[in-house]
């Protein structure tokens, strides 16, 4: 005890935490104001707000999902190449090979696991009513965040390079061939054409455009890749740090304003 | 649209200074017209900027197999045959009945799944929804909602068969009749 | 007895019988209150557990439920049937409250305001461990799958999309793919989006309420469990190879066959109603479909706005009015679609294969 209270006398303790142990209301208040990430809080919440029956921890955790997801993807990147020759042997691998071989399972998992907890957290929210003014924005964010969760997922469900995979992937983005005007099989894409040229044809339509080739292969592999660990988390970030902090200036988590 | 009447406002509070400054390098209409047109160059900067990342994204070269490709001298095709040589690299079926050739996309029009060619049944099955095809290419079973597609076939100089799988021949828009959708030989 | 009482449990199901089903239970459930009080909850575990247990015994049932994939999908099920009673049961709880005149749940003011540190920070805290050991021991337990290498000339039987997009992929039953695939799930997300755009009401902001908001939980409670969480069900462990549909305790038989004979409106009417063939001209052929569905997106608004929804019209305005009709036909196109297409075997309403255009 003595020992703890040395260091904490040392000026390396005192830059980082700028106040004395929340054990004060004073200490408290600081603990979460001087805190960049615990400040998304307000100081003071309503006793009932946070009681599990009412908000369900939904949003929490789908958020803390995200940054497990984050952390085993990053740890899945060391070993996986999206490329045909070597993504489904390096699947194999980090299942046989790779030291703490769950990473996989718990990305996968948790992955399921986030779609869900995003739809109980949008159902609490719509039928606590908590969409109406001022928090209208922050709702549409959350929307926002929901498709991007699916889009998260979908991309990933072609890395492994299997068959379940592809053919997912092949079935799921024939939709984008039947986009009105922009798919090659969309209703009046036939109107759009240029004496006998089709404008809008199998090497340019919207399906092209999200495989980047006319069939699922190796250049739309890198490109769900770059947009499942790259593109999509970046935008979602800040999505989320949007919808925090509109969390936060709207009244703070759950209850009646 | 501008929103002219701001403009008009600040003008007299701008003309009462303009009268007490001596020199007017700049007039007020001139430096709104400067910023007019700076904001017209930035939005169309941005717009041409983000344009360009959008064209970015469709890639100019495909490493997938090529579109066109020879496919062999014609005798080489049995007749009442379907022939799946091709189909593992170029997506292609040829199929010769009597002295007519055709090449059929292995590509299911229900939703992109490959189709095998059952001989003892006579049929193109698509094992992802079950729709059946004949040896024609017309649909008779399952959800598949039109016929196989046709691809361009064609003699080479050199009397191989030369397949084109960038024009595409539709049976319901009666471009089957279209004689560069089938070879007789 | 046991597979007797299985062969008629195969035999009455079908997507038809479990929409109306579950329907009906909906509307039921929300009629009486009682149905959300703990008693009911413990009954309704008691039936759907056992239920569970039971089939649990079957060969046939066992294999699809305990793939690893459908693990996630039987949590959803039991996540959403129990959050719905958790959320009307403080809904009911509240209206009782208000109308005895007591403040509601989430605002009893003799409560003080608390710190979040400690006390949220510890609920995180507390959440956040709960949910890794879960996932560990889930990820432990059940290895992720993993199928043959990709091939692209070797397409397997029963191709499904992810699970969570297999509501979509029901949909194309009964609609093409630029609706099942773009047009729905576009209006899905700007529906979604609209929401607080249409019901401004502030009665309700924050807490659980039934009897101040009954039409949206109404509207919502359909979307979300019926159209989207139901449509998942369906599509997971009734939809097996070709896509056909399989009774719970029935073998996933590759080559079952479904007759499926489906007729076009023209058809209903220029062949089997007037006796004579179908026009050449498009526009001739089709025009009873497109009056109907113009007049469906357009008659209703006009008649509700004068009759039963005459306060939201007067309330919204004209725009927003609007916006909510074309929401709410849009989505009860879905179902309606299903039961013209199980009772008439009504393929399309619009049916213009010239420009892909069918509906």
């Amino acid at each position: 005890m003595k020992k703890l209270f040395t260091v904490k006398n040392t000026q390396i303790w005192k830059s980082i935490f700028r106040h004395g142990p929340p054990e004060d209301r004073r200490n408290r208040s600081l603990a979460v104001l001087a805190n960049v990430f615990l400040h998304l809080h307000p100081v003071k919440v309503r006793s009932s707000s946070i009681r599990l029956r009412y908000t369900w921890c939904m949003g929490g955790l789908t958020f803390f999902l995200f940054l497990v997801l984050t952390v085993t993807g990053i740890l899945l990147m060391f070993y996986y190449r999206p490329t045909v020759e070597y993504a489904y042997g390096d699947i194999i691998d980090l299942r046989e090979q790779v030291p703490l071989g769950a990473m996989r399972e718990i990305h996968r998992w948790g992955a399921h696991a986030m779609v869900i907890s995003v739809w109980l957290h949008m159902f609490r929210v719509f039928m606590t009513g908590s969409y109406k003014p001022p928090r209208e924005f922050n709702w549409v964010v959350g929307v926002l965040l929901l498709v991007l969760t699916l889009l998260l997922s979908f991309t990933g469900y072609l890395l492994p390079w299997d068959q379940l995979a592809m053919w997912a992937v092949t079935v799921g983005s024939n939709m984008a061939r039947a986009t009105p005007l922009m798919g090659t099989e969309g209703p009046g894409t036939a109107l759009l054409v240029l004496g006998d040229v089709k404008l809008v044809h199998a090497g340019n339509d919207a399906r092209f455009f999200l495989l980047a080739g006319r069939f699922v292969g190796a250049a739309t592999l890198l490109r769900f890749y770059v947009l499942h660990c790259i593109a999509i988390p970046f935008v979602a970030s800040i999505l989320m740090a949007v919808h925090f902090w509109r969390i936060r200036k709207d009244g703070g988590i759950s209850g009646p304003l | 649209m501008w929103n002219v009447g701001s403009f008009l406002r600040v003008e007299k509070g701008f003309q009462m200074a303009e009268k007490s400054d001596s020199k007017p390098e700049i007039t007020r209409r001139g430096f709104l017209s400067w910023v007019r047109a700076g904001w017209i160059a930035f939005t169309a900067a941005a717009a041409t900027g983000s344009l360009s990342a959008f064209r970015f994204m469709f890639p100019n070269v495909l490493f997938e197999p090529p579109q066109i490709f020879k496919a062999g001298f014609p005798s080489e095709y049995a007749d009442g045959m379907v022939d799946t040589r091709w189909k593992e690299k170029f997506r292609v079926w040829i199929v010769r009945e009597g002295n007519l050739i055709y090449a059929l996309r292995s590509v299911c029009t229900h939703l992109g799944c490959t189709p095998n060619w059952l001989s003892t049944e006579e049929k193109f099955k698509c094992p992802c929804h079950g729709s059946g095809f004949y040896i024609s290419g017309i649909n008779f079973e399952g959800p598949a909602p039109r016929p196989l597609e046709r691809v361009r076939i064609s003699l080479a100089e050199d009397g191989q068969i030369l397949i084109d799988q960038t024009q595409i021949f539709q049976q319901e828009k009666g471009q089957w009749s279209n004689p560069e959708s089938f070879l007789i030989i | 007895m046991i597979d007797s009482l299985k062969e008629l449990i195969n035999s009455i199901s079908s997507p038809s019988f479990f929409l109306t089903l579950s329907i009906i239970l909906l509307g039921v459930s929300l009629y009486f209150k009682q149905f959300w009080t703990r008693r009911s909850l413990g009954i309704a575990a008691a039936i759907s557990g056992g239920l569970f247990l039971f089939s649990v015994t079957d060969e046939n049932f066992r294999e699809i439920v305990a793939k690893p994939d459908n693990l996630p999908i039987i949590a959803l099920l039991f996540l959403v049937g129990f959050f719905t009673w958790l959320s009307l049961h403080l809904a009911f709880d509240n209206d009782r409250r208000k109308a005895a005149g007591e403040p509601i749940l989430e605002k009893q003011e003799t409560l003080p305001k608390t710190f979040v540190w400690p006390d949220l920070v510890y609920i995180e805290f507390i959440a956040l461990i709960v949910c890794t050991v879960v996932l560990i021991v889930w990820s432990v337990l059940l290895k992720a799958p993993i199928e043959e290498p990709a091939n692209p000339a070797d397409s397997p039987p029963s191709t499904k999309a992810p699970w969570y997009f297999l509501g979509l992929q029901e949909m194309l039953v009964y609609f093409d793919p630029w609706i099942a695939g773009v047009v729905i799930p576009s209006i899905i997300v700007l529906g979604l989006m609209a929401i607080p755009y249409i019901d401004r009401d502030v009665k309700g902001s924050g807490y659980y309420s039934f009897r101040e908001r009954r039409p949206q939980i109404l509207v919502f409670l359909f979307g979300f469990s019926i159209l989207w969480v139901f449509l998942i069900i369906l599509g997971t462990f009734f939809r097996g190879p070709n896509w056909n549909f399989f009774g719970p305790y029935e073998f996933w038989d590759v080559h079952k066959v479904v007759l499926m004979n489906n007729v076009n409106l023209s058809e209903f009417i220029w062949v089997r109603g007037m006796g004579i063939g179908l026009p050449r001209n498009w526009l001739v052929r089709e025009i009873f479909g497109i009056v109907l569905l113009l007049g469906y997106f357009a008659v209703p608004p006009y008649l509700l706005a004068r009759g039963w929804f005459r306060s939201y019209y007067e309330k919204l305005g004209i725009n927003r009015y609007l916006l909510m009709m074309f929401l709410l036909l849009s989505m009860l196109a879905l179902p309606i679609k299903m039961y013209l297409l199980w009772i008439f075997n009504l393929k399309y309403i619009v049916s213009i294969p010239e420009y892909f255009f069918n509906i």
